[in-house]
Formats: C-alpha cells, sequence, structure tokens
C-alpha cells in the first residue's frame, strides 16, 4: 500500500455529497498534483486527509485513508491532533491564516519543534534558525526575529513551509501554495518544495489549479471535476496522451506564445454546482464527444493505459 | 477619407507621464513618497492589442487608470486621437468618455449591486443623458448580452445570481454601450477558472475582431499576454524595462528574461531551472537610485547601482538596461 493511500472516499456536508470515491496514492519522494477548477472538490480533499471535516460539518461518508498502514479514519481525535503538524503538516494559499501576526515568526517555528518533538528553547531556535537557512533565507537570524507585518508575501510563505518542516513531517499538503505570490517567487517557492521533496524524501500532496505549476513539479496527476476524479496518471502521461476530454479541453485553455491568434476557445459552460448534479457524468453537458449514456450513466473509474479514467468514451483507447 | 489619412496611426499616445503618491506626515512617520509611475512613454496603436506586464506593485494598473484619466497624473500627458486629456473640462471629457473605456478585474466593484443585468448595461447610456423608451431599452440589453454571449434569460439576474464568467461578460457588455473605440482592460480574467478565462478571452479577441478595437491589457500572466498581444510592455517598480514590438521578440531586457523563465510550461518535458537566488522586489518607498531592478540582477554593475538607464527606443524595441542581453 502507498505511503499516504485514499481509497474511494466520498465527503458529505449535512445531505449533500460534495466529493464521490476520489482515490490518490502518494509514495514518499514524490509530488502528487490535484488538479481542477473551483469547486472540484480538492481543498475538501485535504481536510478529509487531515481529519479536518468536522471543522466545517462534514465528514467522510465511504472509502479509507491510511497514512503509512495506519488507518486513519479510526484514529481518536487526540491522537490525530498529535498527527497533525508532526506527521502531515499543511500549507495554505494565505501565509497569514497559518502566522500570528502578534508574535516573532521565529517563535512561531519554535513552537512546533518544541510541542511535536519536545525540543527545549535554545534547541528550538537552533534548529528554526538553521530551517531558515536551508530555505535559503538570507540573514537567517535577523529574519528569526521578525515580525510577519515585516515580511513580503514570499517571505511569509517561506516562513510558513519552515514552519510545516519543523515537526519534521512525512507528508505536506500544500493547498494553492503560490497562487497568491508573483510569478518570480512563485517560481522560487516551487522550486523549494520541489527540493525539498528530493532531499528528505517527502510526500507532497500539491493542490492547484495551474497547469504550468503540475508541469514543472509533480510527478503523478489526479484530476478532479465536480468532485470526482476525471482521470489520474503520471505527468508526463497527462500532458501528451490525456485520456479525459475535460484535460484535454483544460491543457487548450492553456496561452501561450506562439500559439495561433483565436486557437483559444475555453470550455462552454459552467462547472455545475452541487446542488444541481445530474445523474450521468458531470462533465457531459460541457463535453464536445458527449453521446446519450453520458447524460443517463455515470462512468466509471477504470484502468486506462498507465492511468485511470472516469469517460465512456476514453481517447487512446488501449483496453485496460 | 482625408481626414482619416491625417490620423496617426496611435489612437492614444503617452508621453513622459508619472504618478507620484504621497503620504502625509503623521505621528507615525514623517511624509513620504513614491512614484507609482515614473516617465513612461508609450503609443498605443489603433486596433492592436497592446499589453502591459508585471509583478505587484510595478505600477500597471495605476498606469491604466492614468490613461483614462480616471486618476489625475502628476506630470506628462496622455494624447487620445490627439487631444490632450488633461487639457480637458469635465463636460469635454465626458463627451470622450464615450469613446474610451475600463473593464475592471471584479466588474461588480464599479456596478451597484442592487442592480440588474438589465440595469446595468443600461446605465452608460443614462449616465450619457441618453434615455430609451421601453421597447429600444429591451433592443439595447438584448444586443449588448448577444455580443457578449449572455442569454437573454438573464437580463433580469442581479450579480449574486452569476458565476464569475457571467458578471465579467456583464463588464465587457458594460463597457460597450456606448460604442467605444478604446479598451482599458485591466487584469479582466485574472479572478476566474482557467477554462472561463479562456472563454473571456476568446470573446474579447472576436470583439476586437468584429468592431475594430484598440485594447489596453493589463494582466501578470506572461502566457497570456504573449498570446493575446501585439506588443509587450514589461514594467518593474513604475518604469518601463522593455517594449518588445512582437509577441515573440527575443528579450533583452534581464528583468524580462527573468519573468520569462519563471513562467512555467504547460509541458513537463520544458521544465524551468529555477535560480534560487534572484531576490525579492524591494520597498517601492524605499527605491534604490540607480536601476531598481539591479539588486535582483545577475549583470548589475557599480554603474547600475548609481545611474538609472534612460529608455532608449530602436524601431518597435525600447529597452531600459546599461547591460542589455546579446
Amino acid at each position: 500500500m502507498a505511503f499516504l493511500s485514499v481509497r474511494e472516499v466520498s465527503v458529505q456536508i449535512g445531505k449533500m455529497e460534495l466529493i464521490d470515491r476520489i482515490s490518490l496514492d502518494i509514495e514518499k519522494g514524490q509530488i502528487l498534483g490535484l488538479v481542477g477548477e473551483s469547486g472540484s472538490g480538492k481543498s475538501l480533499t485535504a481536510m478529509a486527509i487531515m481529519g479536518l471535516l468536522p471543522l466545517i460539518g462534514g465528514r467522510i461518508s465511504h472509502g479509507s485513508v491510511t497514512l503509512d498502514g495506519t488507518n486513519l479514519m479510526t484514529l481518536p481525535e487526540a491522537d490525530f491532533r498529535a498527527l497533525r503538524g508532526r506527521r502531515i503538516a499543511l500549507i495554505t494559499q494565505n501565509p497569514m491564516t497559518s502566522l500570528d501576526p502578534m508574535l516573532q515568526v521565529g517563535a512561531q517555528i519554535d513552537q512546533v519543534a518544541r510541542l511535536h518533538l519536545g525540543l527545549g528553547a535554545e534547541a528550538a531556535k537552533t534548529r528554526s534558525i538553521d530551517l531558515l537557512q536551508q530555505l535559503r533565507i538570507p540573514n537567517a537570524a535577523l529574519v528569526y526575529l521578525q515580525y510577519p507585518h515585516q515580511m513580503s508575501g514570499g517571505m511569509k510563505q517561506r516562513i510558513v513551509i519552515a514552519m510545516a518542516l519543523a515537526g519534521d513531517p512525512d507528508l505536506i499538503i500544500a493547498d494553492e501554495p503560490t497562487t497568491a505570490l508573483d510569478v518570480t517567487i512563485q517560481a522560487q517557492i516551487i522550486q523549494i518544495l520541489v527540493d525539498l521533496v528530493r532531499e528528505r524524501g517527502l510526500a507532497l500532496l500539491l493542490i492547484t489549479h495551474d497547469m504550468g505549476v503540475v508541469a514543472q513539479a509533480c510527478d503523478q496527476v489526479v484530476v478532479l471535476y465536480a468532485g470526482r476524479v476525471a482521470e489520474s496518471n503520471a505527468v508526463n502521461a497527462i500532458f501528451a496522451q490525456s485520456a479525459h476530454p475535460y484535460t484535454r479541453a483544460l491543457i487548450a485553455c492553456i496561452t501561450r506564445a506562439g500559439q495561433a491568434a483565436g486557437s483559444l476557445t475555453g470550455i462552454s459552460g459552467l462547472v455545475p454546482s452541487a446542488a444541481s448534479y445530474a445523474a450521468g457524468c458531470r462533465f457531459q453537458p460541457r463535453c464536445t464527444l458527449a453521446q446519450a449514456i453520458c447524460s443517463d450513466v455515470a462512468p466509471a473509474l477504470q484502468s486506462h493505459g498507465q492511468g485511470r479514467v472516469s469517460c465512456h468514451f476514453p481517447q487512446g483507447a488501449q483496453h485496460g | 477619407m482625408a481626414e482619416a489619412a491625417a490620423k496617426s496611426a496611435n489612437l492614444v499616445e503617452v508621453r513622459t507621464l508619472s504618478k507620484i503618491f504621497t503620504t502625509r506626515a503623521s505621528l507615525f512617520g514623517r511624509q513620504r513618497s513614491m512614484t507609482a509611475v515614473g516617465d513612461v512613454t508609450l503609443d498605443i496603436p489603433r486596433g492592436r492589442v497592446t499589453g502591459v506586464v508585471g509583478e505587484s506593485g510595478c505600477g500597471k494598473s495605476t498606469l491604466a487608470r492614468l490613461v483614462l484619466r480616471l486618476l489625475e497624473a502628476t506630470r506628462g500627458q496622455v494624447l487620445f486621437d490627439g487631444v490632450d486629456l488633461a487639457s480637458l473640462p469635465g463636460s469635454a471629457l465626458r463627451q470622450l468618455r464615450r469613446r474610451m473605456q475600463f473593464v475592471f478585474q471584479d466588474p461588480y466593484s464599479s456596478i451597484d449591486p442592487r442592480y440588474s443585468v438589465s440595469r446595468a448595461l443600461l446605465e452608460p447610456m443614462l449616465v450619457q443623458g441618453k434615455t430609451l423608451d421601453a421597447k429600444k431599452s429591451v433592443e439595447h440589453v438584448h444586443r449588448l448580452m448577444a455580443m457578449v454571449g449572455l442569454n437573454p434569460a438573464l437580463a433580469r439576474s442581479y450579480p449574486h445570481q452569476l458565476s464569475g464568467g457571467q458578471k465579467q461578460r456583464v463588464g465587457i457588455g458594460r463597457a460597450l454601450a456606448l460604442q467605444p473605440e478604446f479598451l482599458v482592460l485591466d487584469e479582466p480574467t485574472a479572478s476566474l477558472d482557467v477554462s472561463i478565462q479562456a472563454q473571456i478571452v476568446a470573446l474579447l479577441e472576436r470583439l476586437k475582431q468584429d468592431l475594430g478595437l484598440t485594447y489596453l491589457f493589463i494582466s501578470h500572466d506572461l502566457g497570456l499576454i504573449r498570446y493575446f498581444c501585439d506588443r509587450i510592455v514589461v514594467m518593474y517598480l513604475g518604469r518601463v524595462v522593455e517594449v518588445l514590438p512582437t509577441a515573440n521578440a527575443a528579450p533583452r531586457h534581464p528583468y524580462t528574461r527573468a519573468l520569462m523563465d519563471s513562467t512555467f510550461e504547460p509541458d513537463p518535458l520544458r521544465r524551468r531551472v529555477i535560480n534560487r537566488l534572484s531576490g525579492e522586489i524591494p520597498d517601492a518607498f524605499n527605491l534604490p537610485s540607480g536601476c531598481a531592478y539591479a539588486p535582483r540582477c545577475p549583470n548589475a554593475t557599480e554603474r547600475c547601482r548609481s545611474e538609472r538607464p534612460a529608455i532608449a527606443f530602436d524601431g518597435g524595441h525600447a529597452l531600459a538596461c546599461h547591460h542589455p542581453l546579446q
């Protein structure tokens, strides 16, 4: 079994099913990109893995989440709390959701190591400054004493990464970690995350809407659409021979230099809202390949080449 | 037509335009000033898309507002079809405004949230003092909705009932209501999902073609700018550092190069090698005296740190750098 294994997880809030049987596997030393547009269920998947759904009145209604052989579904909340920050760390889009504006950033990084690793004040400080240096922050000892408001967005995000690393986790979940940053800073942060995975053998779940970030950083990709997995495969296969019409359309939406003028069309229509999910394939109203069966029967997620796809008419039809 | 022949190839000409913001002296500090836009000179050719790209704080949105005189410049001129906007009294400016319109990132930041789609689309006419009878109003609204690809059934909808893409279509429809020649688009797709962003870009392309519009297109997304724009203006901390005459022209400014190298290709076989050492954007209130990019520039010399490079024009290519690439 993979290091993190999410098996056919469904998530409900109230009576509404927002995620329908999502599966994903991440090994240590690997980056898995979870891609989708707003409302696809990316962030809910992260919350489900971290056991945080009760905070928003949600629950896992089907399936299982296993980390390093431990079934997280049956873990008592006290044990789960010890796990968060220690073995699983979260990096969010807005660093200020993780940082205390009233506290020097060094003290905030120290807290994690003191709580989870039981370090004393001095040892924690040495370790925090060391972490800042590893993240290539110039003048780390000085930055250690600064408050969040004295820093740029890119620097704050680096502090949040240092906090995530402070508990020496095995799995990092990064939810749109560079979306709020300028491109030159985004490139640096993505590079830092990639290096960490390679150097420390971490498992990284990288949640993003940006196919450029996926292409740059990820090993494996899971494409979500409206709460379901559309397709999952190795990154090269996702870009070179995507099987699902949605994946192909999403890649075709990316603008690049040298592309013929007028060649951009977008995907017609809108992402359905959870309240209006109909029977059948949820992409069907926007799909150019849709047939009668697509509106009647939801396609199951099936093996297709090296990956998995949920489509009645997958492309590059090797039979799985 | 003789008059047409006399027209300049440029619909808009921006001449040494500057905007300096000053904080008031207070208990918390003395007066400080920052140059949001400094000495920008720029031609916006008719029927073309001029793109402005840069990171946060580079002054691109301030420039967009200065060009339509939504914000008063500290120095410099904006000539619209040969007329200096700053010289116009309010009434004449309002007349001219018909010909130039603004599209915002969040269209409903400029529309009353209690307005239905139909009322939002009629408002520009009312502002210009044109009243339409009921039948004409419906026709006008439906014509605009068709132009921007909105289902007429949405005419009575309110903004909270619309998706982000639909709201932006309303914003574009409003901008088109008075049949303008010139649109300034400030990050019109930045808050939209990619599939919707592509729809809006395709719409803007079609409208430009059909209506012969001229665009000034502001974005932080170099991939989008290079796809959509005929010319690319690169800004860094309030100044134009380079103007590329075509989307595929090779960059000569190290900052333009860095921006291109930081933009990820949607192709895992063409991954970027990221230079880890390039630093942070400096504080706009505390700019270095020489080239603002010098602290991050791998090619910077003593001269760059002391003397700001002037922008030099070479045909359509403009560059402000002491040590250009190649």
